[in-house]
């Protein structure tokens, strides 16, 4: 929408279609770029903590300025940040230049289009697609593409194996996610996200807020499965056999360093916050205010998207630290012969539920 | 089939407990924490206890404490100590008891002791210290003494006095004095010796 909004403001002054449009692009674009990276220093901050607090410890604690980072290690990220992009970036010699370099912007390309279509809330959008659920997902399938030329670029067996499983791996998610991503399509007859979540508004029976997961027992059970292949998709624990430490040293990501590696950290959380988005969009009412009749306006809206997706996020961070990695014939099991099977279950269900109530 | 959906719900309920138990150690980080801010929290100082009841012994020791003003420079610490750390060098002070103030030296000890001798050098090795406090015993003064431990309240206890440098632990305890003053205390003086 703000890009179209631009466009339209762009006429009003001149006749310049072109000019017009790489402007709107790019001034759409670059408070999103701030935004990614913003999203990425708060989500690291708060992954550190959640999991020191998760095992007993406190995490980054700075005293202050100097030699610390920060009250209660506030600055920690930013001195992450400023540490990778001074850090050398090293190419191995025998690795294939052109793609070894290449890889982080395909899968930085991925996140960022998908952040696109997000819809903060009712005006607040950069693109508004008629098709915005099949664009993220279709959208964040170009990471796959990164990752698999990031392992074989990298001429090593630890990045070679961690990129087939990744591939693997997100070839798998994609189908109950898509089956799942089927449902709140099905509930409000479109594709168009800001439509979709326009129909959740008001309440059912009074009380709980309109949202799809509400809906019906069928969806409910298909926001899991969604939430869970999206986890699954974004190569986090417990679906982190592509990077999987302990086995494979770093996955696609050994042979990176510095500036190329902070891509790929940044691609990995705004893949996390447009997943969420996703989500929240689908199946937790997207702005809509929880309390059904109040706290409505734009502001309220961008507010209550926010919480949701940062309650997924957390929600990620939660499984992260609770739940062991699977293993690959387990994650294989999940995804075919558990994920599927109630997908197509849930499809079912949803069309008779349709039929029958309404 | 039964099985399938028994499984299913076998693991969804055992993954539930799981996040319970992390989300409670989560929302208890204040009572559960087990991380100490070192430089700024420490533990405390643990009691000891060597098998017996004595209240010499049961103290914590520290590190060796000299009072400079109140040593006499009878080398009777240096002789005693098994580790060889302690080192004094004294000069022999033409007036006896008397205050010499260009080298800081007062006359008498805080006992009354007229004191015969300036200490030039008073250096304890701490890396060498193996803290066996025989030292304390024999001091007719009572100056040489481990901090803390029944001295604790007039000298803090202090467990953890690292340096980054091997010779940050040799400790001087000796007032300094630059050459030309030592020579001056050495170099007998002409009315005397006349």
């Amino acid at each position: 929408m703000t890009v179209d909004f631009l466009i339209d403001w762009f006429s009003t002054i001149g006749n310049f279609p072109i000019l017009a449009f790489i402007l709107a692009v790019v001034i759409s674009g670059i408070p999103l770029f701030l935004f990614m990276a913003l999203n990425a220093m708060v989500a690291v901050y708060a992954e550190r903590k959640v999991s020191a607090f998760m095992m007993d410890r406190i995490g980054p604690m700075g005293q202050g300025p100097g030699l610390h980072a920060g009250k209660w290690g506030l600055l920690q990220t930013v001195a992450d940040a400023i540490k990778l992009l001074v850090k050398e970036d090293t190419i191995p010699q025998t690795s294939d230049k052109l793609l070894f370099k290449m890889a982080p912007f395909i899968i930085f390309i991925g996140a960022f289009l998908g952040l696109a279509a997000v819809p903060f809330n009712s005006s607040l959008q950069v693109v508004d697609f008629n098709v915005g659920v099949f664009y993220i997902i279709a959208v964040g399938s170009i990471g796959v593409i990164g990752i698999v030329m990031a392992g074989w670029s990298s001429n090593n067996k630890w990045s070679l194996y961690g990129a087939m499983r990744s591939a693997a791996q997100i070839i798998s998610y994609e189908i109950p996610a898509g089956l799942s991503i089927i449902i709140p399509i099905m509930m409000a007859g479109t594709m168009n996200l800001q439509t979709m979540i326009q129909f959740q508004s008001g309440s059912i029976w009074g009380i709980l807020p309109n949202w799809i997961i509400f809906n019906n027992p069928f969806t409910f059970l298909a926001f899991f499965i969604f939430f869970i292949s999206a986890v699954a998709e974004t190569n986090r624990t417990p679906f982190d056999i592509p990077e999987a430490e302990s086995e494979l040293v770093a996955g696609w990501m050994t042979e990176y360093s510095g500036f190329r590696w902070a891509v790929f950290f940044l691609s990995e959380y705004a893949n996390m916050f447009v997943v969420s988005g996703l989500a929240v969009a689908g199946f937790l009412g997207g702005w809509q205010s929880p309390i059904p009749g109040m706290f409505d306006s734009a502001g309220w809206g961008l507010f209550w998207f926010m919480v949701k997706v940062i309650f997924l996020i957390f929600l990620m961070m939660w499984f992260r630290w609770t739940f062991p990695r699977l293993r690959v014939d387990q994650l294989m099991h999940v995804c075919w012969k558990v994920f599927i099977p109630i997908a197509m279950f849930n499809i079912f269900g949803v069309g008779i539920w349709k039929l029958i109530i309404g | 089939m039964y099985k399938y959906f028994t499984n299913i719900y076998e693991t969804v309920n055992t993954l539930w407990t799981g996040m319970r138990i992390t989300f409670r150690h989560m929302i208890h980080i204040k009572r559960d924490n087990v991380t100490l801010q070192y430089p700024e929290e420490r533990w405390p100082r643990p009691e000891r206890n060597i098998g017996f009841d004595h209240k010499d012994y049961n103290v914590i020791r520290s590190r060796l404490h000299v009072d400079i003003d109140d040593c006499i420079g009878c080398l009777k610490c240096e002789r005693v100590c098994p580790v060889d750390c302690i080192t004094i060098n004294t000069i022999k002070t033409p007036t006896r008891g008397e205050d010499i103030s260009e080298v800081n030296h007062t006359g008498e000890t805080s006992n009354g002791t007229k004191k015969a001798m300036v200490v030039s050098r008073f250096t304890i090795d701490m890396s060498e210290c193996c803290y066996c406090n025989l030292c304390v015993y024999p001091c007719p003064e009572e100056c040489i003494f481990m901090v803390g431990g029944p001295n604790s309240s007039k000298h803090p206890i202090d467990y953890e006095f690292s340096q980054f440098d091997r010779k940050d632990l040799i400790y001087q305890f000796a007032k300094k004095l630059t050459p030309d003053q030592k020579k001056k205390l050495e170099s007998p003086k002409p009315e005397v010796e006349a």
